[in-house]
């Protein structure tokens, strides 16, 4: 009973060296990384300029429409800064076949893996803070009241996040990153539900071929299929423009952690099986 | 150590998807404590039996056993394993400091840094320590990946082209590095084109030609292949005689070999014709001579 606990023990502190050990070199990536040190300054550039013009307001009420607008375009960068991180990590080890460093020794790919997406993760999260914490120092230069939205979009962008990297790392363990980029980009919920919105509409007012009914279904079963973004997406709209949160709606970002979660296990499971059963590591 | 038996390694390449044999039945034991050397053309099937040895191929067909286990993508059993790529393979974004730490916490312990520096001193990286594997040289790079077996005591090394760019002095410091780890007890298994190598390091040898064994034996007895010939050189008035090979006049001087069973005769020849005899020698043989005699055997079996 004993000798099993040590085993286990030693197993389990194994296991927390090694997630350490990739966690940073991860993070070592990520800092050196210049492709997504390019993406950095490029989503900077775009947020200084749209934040230009609020320098020469001095109404309170254009102030709060600016800080809404730049807090929303940071946060719709940082989601695609995240979707970067956990898809250059996988791709880059890849692509240049350090990972044949990695699997050579006691350290399973579930661990890298693993390793790869909490250090995804941990960084988005450390950028989901400095925004908040612009935000808020934002809010205080332009004398608006610090407003539970910030931290309302901040959680529901870092959960969106989570899920995001997982999507991303799962397709780049299957394909190249430009085409997996493309396929997150064409194949995503939101379209989708557009489409199907699209097509019902036009069989409302009229036309039900066989052909629009089929395409409406069709959308509809992409629509289920694909990952969601933001699962309550519609649920929250006015949060981002009003920066209010009623009392009701904090449970949005846990539903939404939940769905981020579940997602982010199962996606796991498919880029564990392809990273297994790549020839080429 | 290593047991491979019958491995086959079919892939698919290109737009058509063609199949292509990499190891066709290819079976080899490496024993504890060996230096082994595999050799071969390129696109024999080398760096894929390598593979196949360290889990990150699986073989199509057969069985291959490493340490009594069959290997996998980092499995635990490789406690005591080390692999030393060629040279784009390393995490050229880490610095030399920071690589040599992670490869060696990859063993799931943490390395104190006094055991990092001591080791990067000895090996003569400690005044580069802050530059990045992407900006070293490839000995600097072979010398991080030499550098974890120093600290964990590697039982199994595997070289993919190890010297492969490096330059001479590099060579001579990375071989001695490579004779004192195998001194330690380690089973080394090199994959090189470099016979030299070889000749000066490995015990055993295994010659890979289209995907199989074609010759796997102890070095001395693949080095002594040809031993049947002799050469000779001798002043001829003339008369030459037909069972000489490779005969090369340089004047009245002849150079030519003697296959062992016509030795006799030669020396009766050159007695009662009063042939001075400058010089008869066993005919000493590289193993890039008996490389290519294989490999040409190998083929024709094929």
């Amino acid at each position: 009973m004993i000798g099993t606990a040590r085993k286990a023990g030693k197993l389990g502190g194994t296991m927390v060296e090694l997630l350490r050990a990739n966690v940073l070199a991860n993070f070592a990536y990520y800092r050196r990384s210049r492709l997504l040190i390019a993406f950095a300054l490029v989503f900077l550039l775009l947020t200084g300029l749209t934040s230009l013009p609020t320098f020469f307001i001095k109404s309170g009420v254009q102030n709060f429409n600016s800080l809404q607008e730049i807090y929303s375009t940071m946060n719709m960068f940082l989601l695609f800064f995240a979707g970067g991180l956990g898809l250059f990590v996988v791709s880059s080890h890849l692509r240049n076949r350090s990972l044949k460093m990695v699997f050579t020794k006691p350290c399973s790919p579930a661990v890298w893996l693993l390793s790869a997406f909490v250090s995804a993760v941990a960084v988005s999260l450390f950028l989901n803070l400095v925004v908040l914490a612009s935000a808020v120092v934002m809010s205080f230069a332009w004398h608006l009241p610090v407003r539970a939205g910030l931290l309302f979009i901040s959680m529901d962008t870092f959960v969106a996040s989570v899920g995001l990297i997982a999507y991303l790392m799962l397709l780049a363990t299957l394909a190249h990153p430009a085409i997996a980029v493309t396929f997150a980009l064409i194949f995503n919920a939101d379209l989708f539900y557009d489409a199907q919105m699209w097509a019902q509409s036009v069989i409302r007012s009229g036309n039900s071929s066989f052909g629009l009914r089929f395409l409406g279904r069709l959308f509809h079963y992409f629509y289920l299929l694909l990952p969601m973004v933001h699962a309550f997406g519609k649920k929250t709209e006015s949060i981002y423009s009003s920066l209010r949160v009623l009392h009701g709606e904090w449970r949005y970002p846990l539903f939404s952690l939940g769905y981020a979660l579940a997602l982010a296990a199962f996606c796991y499971s498919l880029a564990l099986f392809a990273l297994q059963s790549k020839n080429h590591i | 150590m290593i047991i491979a038996e019958d491995l086959h390694m079919h892939f698919r390449r290109g737009f058509l998807r063609k199949r292509v044999h990499a190891l066709n039945g290819l079976s080899l034991e490496i024993r504890d404590g060996d230096f082994f050397a595999l050799v071969g053309q390129n696109g024999a099937g080398k760096s894929t039996a390598m593979y196949c040895f360290l889990g990150l191929l699986k073989p199509t067909s057969g069985k291959v056993q490493v340490m009594g286990k069959t290997p996998g993508l980092g499995s635990p059993h490789y406690e005591g394993v080390a692999y030393l790529p060629e040279e784009p393979h390393y995490h050229l974004y880490l610095t030399v400091e920071e690589a040599t730490r992670y490869y060696s916490s990859l063993y799931g312990k943490r390395v104190p840094d006094k055991t990092i520096n001591d080791i990067l001193e000895r090996l003569g990286l400690a005044q580069f320590k802050s530059l990045r594997l992407a900006k070293c040289s490839k000995g600097m790079k072979q010398k991080v990946g030499i550098a974890q077996c120093l600290i964990h005591e590697t039982r199994l090394l595997f070289l993919d082209e190890p010297t492969r760019g490096l330059d001479p002095l590099a060579v001579r410091e990375f071989r001695e590095t490579l004779r004192e780890i195998h001194q330690r007890g380690a089973t080394i298994v090199m994959n090189t084109h470099v016979l030299s190598e070889i000749e000066m390091l490995a015990n055993r040898v295994a010659v890979i030609a289209n995907g199989t064994v074609v010759a796997q034996d102890e070095l001395r007895n693949l080095l002594t292949l040809d031993r049947e010939l002799y050469n000779v050189t001798f002043e001829a008035n003339g008369v030459i005689p037909d069972y000489l090979l490779s005969v090369e006049r340089l004047g009245d001087v002849v150079k030519a070999s003697v296959p062992k069973e016509r030795l006799y005769d030669f020396m009766d020849f050159t007695r009662i014709s009063g042939l001075p005899v400058h010089d008869c020698s066993l005919k000493k043989i590289s193993l890039e001579d008996s490389f290519f005699k294989i490999i040409k055997g190998g083929e024709s079996q094929v």
